[in-house]
């Protein structure tokens, strides 16, 4: 019972991520390879907001959110933005390299030690029994929420939103978007902000229940096998994917052999590759095929 | 400042400039090659901070045998490729090369040293198998931490504290060679001392969720966990444990950062045991790092003891060495140091012809008194002859 | 071009020459000629940085095939050089193999690495196939780490001096020149290649798929021999990696690896065979290139302390600014310089050479 919680709670975490390759990848056919040092960055932006200003959560959650989402607008609006018309693989090399400039920025800010943003935060971190030997922390459960909210929100908000719609259809035909008067920009910008909106989220989720490294990022790439699982194009796949790689992780320490935990996310991606390369719920024709 | 003071206050400066400090005689130049920066640097960069520290504080005051102590830094990032270009270029100039990263970097420094017939120091990574009698002539390992003596303590320190109460042990291990060794022997260990124990639990380093670990050993019975790793593993599952409401003991080998994560923790269940005094006890050496790395380092004081007690050893090598001192009178006068180390461990550390290790170890068990609320130790300096 | 003139083609011979012009022949000379009188003045820590560069260059090269050549991107490249030299560590542990066993066993590996990654590639394309590569690098990390972690290693499985038959290299100097052999042995392959049917077959696939299958380029077929070619030459390199630093371990080869290799082929040049050489010496060489600059000047020790992480940094700025504002790297400056220099001042581009 203990390991379904521990699985819910891991791919919470998971789509959490999840989501943010997909928007990006649905607006500009680009993998955000940064992704995982984002989710670091907003584990950063917390505790400085709670250590350099001395601000309370009320303060320094929101300032972080905040943080986190225009530290995506930005990248888009300074760097992204200049690859429309390079080749996708140069846009995505692009992103690796801002992978290690924000790691670099952290380092220069914050030094390579271990950092822990709740104490700063004068906040505590208890364990919630939930019955049946079952326990998981606070920050556990609000991970799960947290991971609710932000997944059924962002589907609404596509569906049903005006910005939301124009994504779909600048995703979908973007020539003909284009000729309906959509401004793509403004799409890429929104998405890359949101992306990194929910990265950010999940670095100071992670950060405030684990610790802060500037070499978190490399969660970054497991969450990424999630996003290829579900369908790089699909929001709606990132759930069940993020539940079957979080329970493949999880069971394979539970019952087999714990190294093998590591590579399992990757194991996932390579199977999914080979039988559905367009993942569980991604659009076939997406795929560029020969 | 008007504009015109300018050239001159230049012209000045340029004139003073190759004077700077007073360099009235030829210094000893040695090799430091450490993890400054990359994915190891939270542990290795306060070594070369308290190098920094701990030799201006002795050049200040007239350097050893009258000569200053040159320490020539480069960062290896933890990698073998950088590690061997940083021998190289030590390779020429240097009567001694001190390495403070992780153990991939080790093999091409050793080979270096062998080539070059260079002394070759261990000081904050994990000590080679070849500084533990039978020493290697030219290896020399200060660091606190050390395979198999670590358990020989750790072992009975946990059958002594359950006192005789039936109890299961566990054990987290990194997969990393080293910790998942240790790991496996203190088992063995446990269980020839009669111990129930769980079989070790190896996690993988770039783990995100120590939750399945932790849930393993919990729903598996542990009663005591050792854990003997890199920091930021071993103090990962005591807090997965936590947050899964395990209340067991958990014993930690006492890294760098176990003063500032007691305090943080503030749990009763959580001891460390380590071979450098915590800063926490306050001796007077103790505050004379704090005062010499003030404005030196990012890095609070504590993190400094393995850099510190390393350059101690350096000094005293050199003391012995006297002037001029080349790289084989050095290797030959470290043989037989004894070094008081102040405080800073249980004793002193003396090397022999054959141990570069030490002749006898110290280990002290430390944990969060909520009741005091402050950090206290269980019990006194332990010894350990190491044969 | 214009440097040439004086010197023409008047033959297919002369058309397809590797090296066209004297002074292009000039130049080769005096470069070997320099290279090989070196260790006679150079210091030791020199020539290491040679070695590194010239190995990092069989590798460079090698990843431009498959990248720059056939188009095919790999994120794996690490892990094919972890491949490589875990081959060799594993033979050496397990069955004491010479050099002549364990150098053909790694290219066998690499081999079937290459075909495993490229088989995907037959089906996907782009990004997908980058996902597999990398997926790959992680699998071959884990089975390293897993076969270290066994075998209780402190430091990583020791290999012995490359040997073969009389010939040993061991010392700075031999490592020097092995590594400057090989380094030259591949970069004339790979000149090579580019004028050869697979290699223009390469280029065509790169640039437009359809278009080269319909001129009967077998696309399948191709595409894994370039997956395999590359992944071969990867693998040895990190076999002779293994036998220079005479140990394997798998912290050597991190995806940090992969980022450096592509750095290398960007900034130097993607597709270029001089590029791969220019971006291996530059990505290679950069960190101590700015410890010389800091040395120089007078910084204290405090900003020194920054200047670790920025030198890392560095590589990330230089290969956005290289993708962003010169996608064919050093090698597009340093032809844009020369036109500038040649058509000066009447700047007229020369037509495209006939290559």
């Amino acid at each position: 019972m203990q390991a379904a919680a521990s699985i819910v709670v891991l791919a919470s975490l998971y789509a959490l991520l999840g989501v943010g390759y997909v928007l990006v990848y649905r607006a500009s056919r680009v993998l955000n390879l940064a992704q995982g040092d984002l989710m670091m960055f907003g584990g950063y932006a917390l505790f400085a907001a709670a250590t350099t200003i001395a601000a309370g959560p009320a303060v320094a959650i929101p300032l972080a959110l905040v943080a986190s989402g225009v530290v995506g607008f930005l990248l888009y609006a300074l760097l992204m933005r200049r690859m429309a018309g390079h080749p996708v693989f140069a846009a995505v090399l692009v992103t690796v390299s801002v992978g290690i400039l924000v790691r670099v920025a952290v380092v220069l800010a914050f030094t390579d030690q271990i950092r822990y943003p709740l104490p700063a935060l004068a906040l505590a971190n208890p364990p919630l029994r939930l019955g049946a030997g079952v326990a998981v922390s606070t920050i556990d459960a609000l991970t799960v929420l947290a991971a609710t909210l932000v997944v059924a929100t962002l589907l609404l908000f596509l569906r049903r939103s005006r910005i939301g719609m124009q994504m779909r259809a600048a995703g979908e035909r973007p020539l003909l978007a284009a000729q309906r008067g959509i401004d793509f920009q403004r799409l890429f910008a929104v998405s890359w902000a949101l992306a990194s909106f929910t990265a950010g989220l999940a670095g100071m989720l992670y950060g405030s229940n684990v610790r802060l490294e500037p070499g978190l990022g490399v969660l970054g790439l497991k969450a990424f096998a999630v996003a290829l699982v579900g369908g790089l194009d699909s929001l709606g796949g990132v759930v069940p994917a993020a539940l079957l790689v979080a329970a493949v992780e999880v069971l394979t320490v539970r019952y087999g052999d714990p190294l093998f935990a590591e590579v399992s996310p990757f194991l996932c991606l390579l199977a999914m590759l080979l039988l559905r390369p367009w993942g569980l719920a991604g659009t076939r024709e997406e795929l560029e095929r020969v | 400042m008007t504009r015109r003071m300018f050239p001159g206050l230049l012209i000045l400066g340029l004139a003073l400039g190759p004077l700077g400090p007073a360099q009235a005689a030829d210094p000893y130049r040695i090799g430091l090659s450490a993890a400054i920066t990359g994915p190891a640097a939270a542990v290795y960069a306060p070594t070369f901070d308290a190098y920094k520290a701990y030799f201006k504080r002795v050049n200040d005051a007239g350097g050893v045998n009258g000569h200053p102590v040159v320490i020539l830094a480069e960062d290896d990032r933890g990698e073998p490729s950088r590690a061997a270009a940083n021998a190289k270029k030590f390779s020429e100039g240097v009567i001694a090369v001190v390495v403070a990263s992780i153990s991939p970097t080790y093999k091409p420094f050793m080979t270096e040293a062998e080539v070059g017939k260079v002394p070759l120091i261990f000081g904050g990574g994990v000590c080679p198998r070849e500084a533990f009698p039978p020493a290697q002539p030219l290896i020399f390992c200060s660091t606190s931490f050390g395979a198999q003596w670590d358990s020989r303590f750790a072992v009975p320190f946990i059958k002594q504290q359950a006192g005789g109460k039936k109890i299961k042990v566990g054990f987290a291990a990194q997969n990393i060679p080293i910790s998942q060794s240790e790991m496996e022997y203190a088992e063995k260990l446990a269980r020839e001392q009669g111990l129930e124990t769980i079989p070790v639990v190896v996690v993988p380093g770039g783990t995100a969720d120590f939750t399945p670990f932790a849930s393993r050993l919990k729903d598996a019975g542990a009663d005591w966990i050792l854990s003997w790793a890199p920091w930021p593993l071993e103090i990962g599952i005591f807090e997965a444990l936590s947050r899964i409401g395990w209340t067991g003991q958990y014993l930690l080998y006492a890294h760098q950062q176990a003063q500032s994560d007691l305090t943080r923790l503030k749990t009763p269940n959580l001891l460390a045991f380590g071979g450098n005094a915590l800063f926490t006890e306050n001796l007077p050496i103790h505050r004379q790092i704090t005062e010499a790395v003030r404005g030196v380092t990012s890095h609070s004081p504590d993190f400094m003891a393995e850099g510190w007690v390393s350059a101690m050893v350096l000094e005293a090598g050199l003391k012995k060495c006297g002037w001029p001192c080349d790289k084989d009178r050095l290797a030959q006068a470290l043989t037989t140091v004894s070094v008081d180390t102040l405080g800073l461990r249980g004793g002193p550390i003396e090397w022999t012809a054959d141990n570069h290790y030490r002749k006898v170890t110290f280990y002290k068990v430390s944990r969060w008194d909520a009741g005091r609320g402050a950090i206290v130790s269980v019990g006194d300096w332990t010894r350990l002859e190491v044969k | 071009m214009s440097w040439g003139s004086g010197a023409f083609r008047t033959s297919y011979e002369r058309d397809m020459a590797l090296v066209d012009t004297p002074l292009r022949w000039t130049a080769l000379v005096l470069l070997a000629a320099v290279l090989v009188a070196l260790p006679a003045v150079a210091s030791r820590l020199v020539l290491e940085l040679l070695s590194q560069v010239a190995l990092a260059a069989v590798g460079a090269l090698a990843l431009n095939l498959l990248t720059g050549m056939a188009g095919q991107i790999s994120l794996g490249h690490a892990g094919f050089m972890a491949a490589g030299a875990f081959s060799v560590g594993m033979l050496v542990e397990a069955i004491a193999a010479p050099p002549w066993v364990t150098l053909p066993a790694a290219a066998l590996v690499g081999a079937g690495l290459g075909l495993a990654v490229g088989m995907p590639s037959l089906r996907l394309r782009g990004l997908y196939l980058a996902l597999g590569t990398l997926a790959m690098h992680y699998v071959i990390l884990w089975i390293g780490t897993e076969y270290q972690a066994r075998y209780g290693f402190n430091t990583g499985v020791t290999v012995p001096p490359l040997a073969l038959g009389p010939l040993l290299v061991r010392t700075t100097r031999q490592w020097y020149y092995a590594l400057l052999a090989i380094a030259a042995v591949a970069t004339f392959l790979c000149v090579n290649l580019t004028r050869s049917r697979v290699g223009r077959a390469w280029m065509a696939l790169r640039d437009r798929e359809i278009a080269a299958a319909s001129l009967g380029i077998a696309v399948a077929r191709y595409k894994l021999m370039a997956f395999v070619a590359s992944a071969v030459m990867t693998s040895l390199a990190g076999a002779v990696w293994a036998y220079q630093r005479s140990f394997v371990s798998a912290e050597a080869f991190g995806f940090n690896v992969t980022i450096e290799y592509l750095a290398m082929v960007i900034i130097g040049g993607l597709g270029s065979v001089l590029g791969a050489l220019i971006g291996a010496a530059f990505v290679t060489l950069l960190p101590y290139a700015i410890d010389g600059v800091v040395a120089a000047l007078p910084v204290g020790d405090g900003a020194q302390y920054y200047l670790f992480p920025l030198k890392f940094g560095s590589f990330g700025l230089l290969m956005a600014l290289f993708l962003v504002f010169e996608p064919r790297g050093l090698v597009g400056l340093w032809e844009r310089a020369r036109n500038w220099i040649l058509l000066w001042p009447l700047r007229h581009r020369p037509l495209a050479p006939a290559r």
